[in-house]
């Protein structure tokens, strides 16, 4: 777990150091009249310490109740491909196409086998969120 | 008191009575947690109008709090982090045959806690809206800090990782415009970016998508549930003589722990255990299937939702996630919360308010005829429930503005979700860095300018000085205590 609190402390400083790097185009003004790029600045700066705390942390010994841990594996990768190619597709595919495909991949990666099961979900969550969504609530799904 | 009865229309009451089953359903379902089912719904309810629309969201809050305790008994998986407790003794009884009465001591703990958390809520959120008109930048500011300062030092794991994800919150509510001179920061000229990231879409991916992609990264496993019938529904005369103290104690430490900003019903239940352990006569029984290590958490979390309602509807401030996501449903409806709530929405504020007491009588009438029905929903194989979990996520995101830019936001959120969790790092102190970042960014910028620059205008009045220095004490006290006792180890 300390190498990767050790890792997420690096991490948080990347981050910190682009937001504040990112944040130097917003005028700081004066403290009397501050301008928009004070908070930005003062939130990286308090980032960038606590990843310094934490990679200072990470060489103690490790803390035994702060070891969640959710493995890498297949299911949840190729879940997460499927996501952002739903993202990427709902705008062209239109709402319907594209979420009946979002579901089905899911229930078949789930391991619901089968061709008719995953279709029989895929199908009917779809049609139920299109009414209850666009027909009775009036959103104006693409 | 007819704004009271207004909880009793007909629309009202069905707004209640689905809030209130959903509720328990996910209290119900390990995982999904209340805010990320009521940020499912929020387009749901925004169409229902404030009262209703409040109602139902409201409905959900506590009705997670009765669900999440049939699991912990019947299963020994709790639904919810404030049943975790429940497990321990509840199972227990469970096993010894006991079920049905830990089941109704549990549904009635939470109906006497609800009811009573109502109760104190009546009287406690006008009054404290009354002295927050006092409330300047300064004294708001002062507040949330302090707020998001203890949650990250009550949140049980690391205080430093806490911290961060505050932060993180906070810079990714300085997307978008800003709150006081309106210029547009960190949108890197993608237009959907520039109202903000959806707090909707941030919800949805941390907490629903981030648990589908966990789901789908362990074993299916079968949870057996016990069948429970009706008749057995009974708990004996003597387990209630011992389940009523518990259950007192539980509802006023319960209602006191919900004020302090902070993961309140987990760490009502917690503290109210420890109580038992020690002040109940029956205190070496607990462990081994005690009916008071039942209502006492019970009671507890139940009432520490009503608990922390109060700075909700008296100032504005949200302190966990699914308080947050009613303040960002009530924004959505045109209703403002805070100390002018109860003067421009009467009939909201007391809608609501009545709702709790028709929701905790619908609640303990579902609960206990249908809790076999409710047990085995938890049984629903993962491989047909997420897939579906997934798609609404996807239709809340995108709802939200009707924007194909927050479904991208869900999904980053969604993937940072699930790299957060294997990394140890809890998406609450986030969810309420990004609600309470405006008002943080907003009152620090306000209160500077008032005092002409002078950075002692942050501490200037008696409140925000007090304010501030629990703050300080929150923030440095462990880790000057850790330190000491590394010494005293180190020369014993």
């Amino acid at each position: 777990m300390a190498r990767r609190d050790r890792w997420s402390a690096v991490g948080l400083a990347l981050l910190a150091t682009t937001y504040l790097v990112a944040g130097r185009a917003y005028p700081l003004d004066t403290l009397a009249v501050p301008g928009p790029g004070v908070v930005p600045l003062v939130a990286g700066l308090v980032l960038l310490a606590l990843a310094g705390w934490q990679l200072a942390a990470a060489r103690q010994p490790a803390d035994e109740a702060a070891t969640a841990g959710v493995p890498l594996a297949f299911t949840p990768l190729a879940l997460a491909t499927v996501l952002v190619l739903y993202a990427a597709t709902l705008p062209r595919l239109g709402f319907g196409l594209a979420s009946f495909g979002l579901v089905f991949a899911a229930a078949r990666l789930m391991g619901l086998g089968g061709w008719w099961r995953p279709t029989a979900l895929a199908l009917g969550a779809t049609v139920l969120s299109h009414v209850i969504f666009v027909t009775w609530l009036g959103v104006p799904l693409p | 008191m007819n704004e009271l009865l207004g909880a009793l229309t007909l629309q009202n009451l069905l707004a209640c009575l689905a809030g209130t089953v959903l509720g328990t359903i996910v209290g119900v379902l390990p995982g999904l947690g209340p805010a990320g089912a009521m940020a499912l719904v929020l387009p749901l309810t925004v169409k229902l109008g404030p009262t209703a629309g409040l109602i139902m969201l409201a409905g959900i809050y506590y009705g997670s709090m009765y669900g999440g305790s049939t699991t912990s008994i019947l299963v020994n998986v709790p639904g919810e982090a404030a049943s975790v407790v429940t497990t321990i003794d509840g199972y227990r009884l469970a096993r010894r045959g006991r079920a049905g009465a830990a089941l109704a001591v549990a549904a009635l703990a939470s109906f006497v806690a609800g009811t009573f958390s109502v109760v104190a809520l009546q009287l406690a959120a006008p009054l404290v809206a009354r002295a927050a008109l006092a409330f300047g930048p300064a004294e708001y500011f002062a507040f949330a800090l302090l707020g998001v300062v203890l949650l990250a030092t009550l949140t049980g794991g690391s205080r430093v990782k806490a911290l961060a994800m505050v932060i993180v919150g906070v810079m990714l509510s300085t997307v978008g415009m800003d709150p006081l001179g309106g210029s547009v920061r960190f949108t890197f000229d993608v237009a959907g970016a520039q109202a903000g990231l959806s707090f909707i879409a941030v919800t949805a991916g941390l907490f629903g998508v981030a648990e589908v992609l966990a789901t789908a990264g362990r074993p299916a496993e079968a949870t057996p549930a016990a069948r429970v019938r009706f008749r057995e529904l009974y708990p004996s005369r003597e387990e209630l003589r011992r389940a009523a103290p518990a259950m007192l104690r539980g509802t006023v430490l319960g209602f006191l722990v919900g004020l302090i900003p902070g993961p309140a019903a987990t760490i009502a239940s917690f503290a109210s255990y420890g109580v038992e352990k020690r002040v109940s006569r029956y205190r070496h029984e607990l462990g081994q299937g005690a009916i008071e290590g039942v209502a006492g958490p019970e009671a507890a979390n139940n009432a520490a939702a009503g608990g922390g309602m109060v700075p909700l509807l008296s100032l504005g401030l949200p302190f966990t996630p699914s308080t947050a996501v009613l303040l960002s449903g009530m924004l959505l409806m045109s209703v403002t919360p805070g100390p002018f709530l109860l003067r421009d929405h009467p009939q909201v504020f007391w809608g609501v308010i009545g709702s709790f007491y028709v929701g905790n009588v619908m609640l303990l009438l579902l609960n206990l005829p249908l809790v076999g029905l409710f047990a085995r929903v938890a049984t629903i194989p993962a491989r047909w429930l997420m897939p579906v979990v997934l798609l609404l996520c996807a239709v809340a995101a995108y709802a939200d503005n009707n924007n194909p830019f927050d479904v991208w936001v869900m999904v980053g959120a969604g993937l940072a979700g699930y790299a957060m969790r294997g990394l140890g790092y809890d998406p609450a102190p986030l969810v309420l860095g990004l609600v309470l970042g405006p008002l943080l960014e907003r009152s620090l910028l306000q209160a500077l300018t008032i005092a002409r620059g002078e950075v002692s205008g942050l501490w200037a009045s008696p409140q925000a000085a007090l304010m501030l220095a629990v703050a300080l004490v929150a923030l440095v006290a462990p880790a000057v205590l850790a330190l000491a006792r590394r010494r005293a180890g180190a020369h014993p």
